[in-house]
C-alpha cells in the first residue's frame, strides 16, 4: 500500500513535470474560440490563408466553450495573471461590455489601429466601449424570418404577403394560418426574452438609456412589443416551449410554421435536408406606431477581442483577413457564417443563389438587411437587465400587472446597481 | 402453513416487480442516451425512442470533431490517481480521527467539515490565484490537488471505523504491531466494503468533475470527457445525435467501475455466513 | 520539556498514550494540512471579499463592512431562493435517504437474484450525464410529454400540467430529478454499511419470528446510524449547494420560482455584471445554514 501510494505520487510529479505551458511567444498567435463547424471553421481558413503569406507565423486555434472563455478570464483577471489568455479570443456581443468594463486590464484597445470602414454600424456599436473600439466584428446576428411556404401556401398565402409587413398584419395572417394549417406561426423559449429583444430593437429601443441607467417604466416601445407578445402567445400564434432543444423540435418537425431569429438559425434548418425548397426568407414585421419602427434587427453573433500584453501588431496584421472578400467568400459555404463588413456580399458565394432556399441568393439578402439594424445600447448590466425583462415577461403573461411588473424589474437593476 | 407460503410468494413477487419498476426508470435516461446516439438530429428531437441506423454516422462525426481518445486518456489518468491519492490520505485521517479520538480530535474533525459548506464558486478565484503562484496551472497535480482530502470522505471513513473492533488493535499492539502497521495490516483489509464503495463514488466525482479542470487546464490537449461533451453544445448548430454519442461514452467508465466493485462492497455478507 | 531530559523521564514521557495520541495525529496531518491550504485559505480569501465591493479587480472594503450582507436582506431573488432551497431540502432528503435504505436492505438480501444488475440499474442515475439526464427530463415533463400522457391515460389528472412552467410542478420536478439522481449513490453506502453486520442477527432474529420491517427498524438502522449520519450531512450540504438542477431543468425558472441559492451566487459571478463581494457574502451565508444544520444532525446522532 505505502510503496503503492509513493509510486503513484510519484508518477503524479513526473506527470506534472509534462505540464504544458502556453504563454504567447514571438511570431504564434493562440485564439479561443468555440464552434467546430462554426467559428473555429472560419479561423481555420483565416489560418490556413494568412500562413501560406506568412510561413513564418504560426497560429494555434483552440477550442474552448464561450462560457468557458468567460470563467477564464473572470479567473484570470481576478487573481491578477493574465499571462495564460491566448492573444485572440471570441467575445458574445452581448458579453462585451460587461467585460471590458469590469476586467479593464485584460482587453487590448484597437483604436486607430484597425480599418473599421465598411463594418456595419449596428454591429460595430457592440464592441464600442468609451468610444474606444475593443473589437473585431465578426458573425452577423442579423434577424431574419423565414416561413415554410407550403403551409404559408396551404393558408393562401406567399413570402411576398409577409415581407415589410407591420405587426398587426402578421397576427391577422398568423391567426388565419392557425385556423387553416393548425399551426402556429413562430415558436420559442418561456422565460427566454430573445422574441421580445428581437422586436424592441428593430424599433432602435434598448433597455438602457444613453447614459447606461435602466429604462422599462417609460419606454414605451418596450411596453408595446410586452403587450403584443402576449397577444401573440394567447391567439396561439406563437408557442412557448421550455427549453432550446423543444424550440428545435419544433422547427425541424414542422410544428410551427416558420421563426423570427438571428441569421444563424439558418444552419438549423438547413441541416434538416428533407426539407430544402421548402423554406423562404424574409425581413421580419415591424412595430406599428412606433417612430423610427424598422423591419430589421440582431440576435447574437460575436466578436474577436484581444489580450493586452501580447503581440497585438502581429494579431491585428492576422486579422487583416476580416476584411478580405475572399476569405468571406470562402467560409461561406462550410460554415454558414455571414459576415458584417459590406464588400463581403460581392463575393460569388454570396450572390449565388442557394438550392436549400430555391436558389434565393440568401446570403446577399442577409448582408443588405445587416447594413438596416438600429444599433442599441447594451452595456454592463445586459444579462441582469434581460433576467429581469424576462422575470416581467412571464409574470405578465400570467397575468400580472404590466405597469407594476416593469416597475418590479427596473428596481430590480437599479438594486444591482446600487451596490 | 401454506398460506404463510404463498404470502411469502406474493412478497417475493412484489418486491421483483418493484425492483424492476424502479431499474426501469432508474436505466431509462441513460438508455434513452444511447438509443439517441444511435438516430439522427431531428428523429430525436421528434421524440423517437427506438435506435435507427445512425450510430456509425453519429460516431464518426464525433471522432471527427473531438480528439475522443485523448480526452478518455486524460480523464482515466486524473482520475484514478485522484482516487487512488484521494482514498490514502482520507482513510487515513478517517482512521487517526476515530481510533485515536478524543475532545481535541472530535473538534478538528468538526472545524474540517466546514471546508465543504461553502459553495466551491467562492473559492475558486482565491484558489486559482493561489495555483498560479504554485505554478501549478495546466497540471494535472494542480488538477486533483485540492479534491485528495474531502471532509466528506474523511467523515465516511471516520464513521465506517467505528465498526472496527478495538480490541483487535489491543491484540495486534501486545504482537508488538506499531501503530500504522496495525491500519495497514488490519484495517485496510477488513474495511475492503468501504474502500469499494469509497473508490465507487470518487471515481464518479472525480470523472464528472467540470469546473476546476476547465479553469486549471487551460491547454485544449489536456480536456477531459466531460469537457468534451460540453464542447459538443457549444454552437449555434446542435448535433444531439452526436452529443448523444458522447454522454453514453462518457458515462460507461463510472458505470463499469461500479459494476466490478460491487462485488467487494456487498459480497462480505456471504463470506461471513460461509 | 527544555529542562534537564534525563533518558529515563525521556522514556516515561513517551508513554503508550502519548504515543497513540501522537500517531493519531500524524494520521491526521496530511488530510489537515491539505484541506487548510486548498480550502480554509481560499475560504479565508473568500471571507474577506464578502466585505468588498467594487470592480472585481479592484475591491476595496465596503462601508459599512456588513454591507453585503444587509442588501440581502432587501434581495428579493436572494429570499426566493432561500426559500426555494429550504423547500427541497425539506421534501427530498428525507425521501431520499428513506427509499435508499430501504433499496439497499432489498439488495443486502442475499436470496435475491440478479442481485448485481438491480444495484448497477438503481446507482446507473448518478453515473449518468447531465446533459442525457436533464434533456430526457426536460422532455418527459413537457406539455404534450410522456408524463401527462401516463398520468391522463390513468386518470390521475384531468387537465394536462405544464409542469416546467408553473412555479409549484416546477419545483415538483427538480425534486423528482434529485431523488431520482442520488438515491442510488446513497444506497452504496448502506450496502457497503450493511457489510459489517453479521448475517447471523438477522437469521437469530428471523427465528424470533421478526418479519423484515421489523428486522429494518431493530437491526438494520440502529447499526447504520453513524452511516446515515454521514448521509444525511452529506445530502444537507449538497441540496443547500444545489445548482445542477436549477440550472439544467428549469433554468431558474418561472420567474426565479425554483432557482437555488448557488444558482444565484453563480449567476452573480458569472452571468450578470460580477458582484464578488456580494457573492461571497451569500456563499457563507450557505456556509452558515449548512453548519448550523450539520451541528444538529451531529448533536442528535453521533453517539458513541
Amino acid at each position: 500500500m505505502k510503496k503503492f501510494v509513493s509510486l503513484m505520487l510519484a508518477l503524479a510529479l513526473a506527470l506534472s513535470l509534462c505540464g504544458m505551458a502556453s504563454a504567447a511567444e514571438d511570431g504564434k498567435i493562440t485564439i479561443w474560440t468555440w464552434d467546430p463547424t462554426f467559428n473555429v471553421a472560419a479561423m481555420k481558413v483565416a489560418k490556413e490563408m494568412y500562413e501560406k503569406d506568412h510561413p513564418d507565423v504560426e497560429i494555434v486555434i483552440e477550442e474552448v466553450l464561450s462560457e468557458d472563455i468567460e470563467t477564464r478570464v473572470i479567473t484570470a483577471a481576478s487573481a491578477g495573471d493574465i499571462s495564460n489568455l491566448p492573444d485572440i479570443m471570441l467575445c458574445q456581443d452581448n458579453s462585451i461590455q460587461k467585460f471590458v468594463a469590469n476586467y479593464p486590464e485584460v482587453y487590448a484597445d484597437i483604436t486607430g489601429k484597425y480599418d473599421f470602414t465598411d463594418f456595419a454600424e449596428g454591429k460595430l456599436a457592440y464592441s464600442v466601449v468609451d468610444g474606444k473600439n475593443y473589437g473585431v466584428p465578426f458573425d452577423a446576428g442579423t434577424v431574419v424570418a423565414t416561413y415554410r411556404t407550403d403551409y404559408l401556401e396551404e393558408a393562401g398565402y406567399t413570402i411576398a404577403d409577409l415581407t415589410d409587413i407591420d405587426w398587426d398584419r402578421f397576427i391577422e395572417i398568423g391567426k388565419d394560418v392557425k385556423a387553416k394549417t393548425g399551426r402556429p406561426m413562430l415558436s420559442g423559449q418561456a422565460g427566454a426574452i430573445d422574441t421580445v429583444l428581437i422586436m424592441m430593437q428593430s424599433c432602435g429601443s434598448s433597455m438602457f438609456n444613453e447614459d447606461g441607467s435602466v429604462n422599462f417604466v417609460n419606454n414605451e416601445s418596450c411596453r408595446k412589443v410586452l403587450e403584443y407578445y402576449k397577444t401573440m402567445v394567447q391567439e396561439g400564434v406563437f408557442i412557448e416551449v421550455n427549453t432550446w432543444d423543444e424550440y428545435c423540435g419544433t422547427l425541424s418537425n414542422a410544428s410551427v410554421v416558420g421563426t423570427i431569429n438571428g441569421c444563424w438559425i439558418l444552419g438549423t434548418i438547413m441541416s434538416v435536408e428533407d426539407q430544402s425548397g421548402l423554406w423562404g426568407l424574409t425581413n421580419m414585421p415591424a412595430m406599428p406606431g412606433v417612430e423610427g419602427a424598422t423591419n430589421y434587427s440582431n440576435n447574437g453573433g460575436s466578436s474577436w477581442v484581444f489580450t493586452n500584453g501580447t503581440d497585438l501588431d502581429l494579431a491585428l496584421d492576422f486579422m487583416q483577413m476580416y476584411r478580405n472578400v475572399d476569405f468571406y467568400n470562402e467560409i461561406l459555404p462550410s460554415t454558414s457564417a455571414i459576415g458584417t463588413w459590406a464588400p463581403a456580399k460581392e463575393g460569388s458565394n454570396y450572390t449565388a443563389g442557394n438550392a436549400f432556399y430555391n436558389d434565393e441568393p440568401i446570403f446577399a439578402t442577409i448582408v443588405e438587411y445587416t447594413a438596416h439594424v438600429p444599433a442599441v445600447t447594451t452595456g454592463a448590466y445586459y444579462y441582469d437587465a434581460r433576467e429581469a425583462l424576462g422575470t416581467a415577461l412571464t409574470n405578465y403573461i400570467n397575468g400580472g400587472d404590466l405597469d407594476s411588473e416593469l416597475q418590479t424589474a427596473e428596481d430590480t437593476i437599479n438594486f444591482a446597481m446600487g451596490f | 402453513m401454506r398460506e404463510g407460503a404463498f404470502s411469502k410468494h406474493l412478497t417475493r413477487f412484489f418486491m421483483y416487480a418493484f425492483l424492476i419498476v424502479v431499474s426501469f426508470i432508474s436505466v431509462f435516461p441513460l438508455y434513452w442516451a444511447f438509443i439517441s446516439s444511435c438516430n439522427s438530429t431531428q428523429q430525436i428531437l421528434g421524440g423517437r425512442m427506438i435506435p435507427s441506423t445512425y450510430l456509425i454516422q453519429n460516431l464518426q462525426n464525433l471522432f471527427a470533431q473531438q480528439d475522443v481518445l485523448n480526452a478518455m486518456k486524460n480523464s482515466f489518468a486524473t482520475t484514478l490517481l485522484q482516487t487512488v491519492l484521494a482514498l490514502a490520505v482520507s482513510s487515513i485521517a478517517g482512521y487517526g480521527f476515530e481510533i485515536y479520538h478524543d475532545k481535541l480530535k472530535d473538534g478538528v474533525m468538526a472545524i474540517l467539515m466546514l471546508a465543504m459548506m461553502v459553495p466551491f464558486v467562492a473559492v475558486l478565484v482565491p484558489l486559482f490565484q493561489l495555483f498560479s503562484k504554485m505554478n501549478l496551472l495546466n497540471t494535472w497535480v494542480g488538477f486533483f490537488l485540492p479534491s485528495l482530502a474531502t471532509p466528506f470522505l474523511i467523515m465516511y471513513f471516520r464513521n465506517s471505523a467505528r465498526t472496527f473492533p478495538k480490541d483487535t488493535i489491543e491484540a495486534a499492539r501486545i504482537d508488538g504491531l506499531g501503530e500504522f502497521q496495525i491500519f495497514l495490516r488490519m484495517f485496510v483489509p477488513m474495511m475492503k466494503p468501504t474502500y469499494a464503495a469509497a473508490a465507487t463514488i470518487t471515481f464518479m466525482n472525480a470523472w464528472n468533475s467540470y469546473l476546476w479542470p476547465k479553469v486549471i487546464i487551460q491547454n485544449s490537449s489536456a480536456t477531459t470527457m466531460p469537457m468534451l461533451v460540453a464542447n459538443l453544445m457549444g454552437g449555434y448548430v446542435i448535433d444531439y445525435g452526436v452529443v448523444m454519442a458522447g454522454v453514453t461514452i462518457c458515462s460507461l467508465p463510472t458505470v463499469i467501475i461500479f459494476f466490478c466493485l460491487q462485488k467487494s462492497f456487498t459480497n462480505a455478507v456471504a463470506g461471513a455466513v460461509k | 520539556m527544555t529542562n534537564a531530559t534525563p533518558t529515563a523521564k525521556k522514556k516515561r514521557f513517551w508513554t503508550m498514550e502519548r504515543k497513540q495520541s501522537a500517531a493519531g495525529w500524524a494520521f491526521l496531518l496530511p488530510a489537515t494540512l491539505l484541506i487548510c491550504i486548498f480550502s480554509f485559505w481560499p475560504m479565508f480569501q473568500a471571507f474577506l471579499t464578502s466585505f468588498k465591493r467594487g470592480l472585481p479587480t479592484a475591491l476595496t472594503y465596503s462601508d459599512p463592512l456588513w454591507r453585503n450582507y444587509q442588501f440581502m436582506l432587501k434581495d428579493k431573488v436572494f429570499i426566493q431562493s432561500v426559500t426555494n432551497t429550504f423547500t427541497y431540502l425539506i421534501i427530498q432528503v428525507p425521501i431520499m435517504l428513506v427509499l435508499a435504505i430501504i433499496f439497499a436492505s432489498l439488495l443486502n438480501n442475499r436470496d435475491l437474484k440478479f442481485r448485481g444488475l438491480f444495484r448497477t440499474c438503481i446507482f446507473l442515475p448518478c453515473a449518468t450525464g447531465l446533459v442525457a439526464y436533464s434533456m430526457i427530463f426536460r422532455t418527459l415533463f413537457t406539455y404534450d410529454g410522456m408524463i401527462n400522457a401516463l398520468l391522463l391515460k390513468i386518470g390521475v389528472i384531468s387537465e394536462a400540467i405544464n409542469w416546467l412552467n408553473d412555479p409549484v410542478y416546477a419545483k415538483a420536478v427538480i425534486i423528482i430529478g434529485l431523488i431520482w439522481r442520488w438515491t442510488g449513490y446513497n444506497m452504496v453506502f448502506y450496502l457497503s454499511a450493511m457489510q459489517g453486520i453479521e448475517y447471523s442477527i438477522y437469521e437469530a432474529a428471523r427465528i424470533d419470528g421478526a418479519n423484515q420491517v421489523q428486522q429494518l427498524f431493530k437491526i438494520t438502522i440502529p447499526l447504520l446510524k453513524p452511516i446515515i449520519l454521514v448521509t444525511a450531512i452529506m445530502s444537507t450540504n449538497g441540496t443547500l449547494q444545489l445548482f445542477d438542477e436549477s440550472v439544467n431543468l428549469t433554468r431558474g425558472g418561472p420567474a426565479n420560482t425554483t432557482i437555488t441559492m448557488s444558482h444565484y451566487i453563480y449567476n452573480t459571478m458569472f452571468t450578470k455584471n460580477p458582484n464578488f463581494g456580494y457573492a461571497a457574502a451569500m456563499s457563507f451565508v450557505i456556509l452558515i445554514m449548512v453548519a448550523i444544520l450539520a451541528a444538529i444532525q451531529m448533536k442528535v446522532g453521533d453517539k458513541r
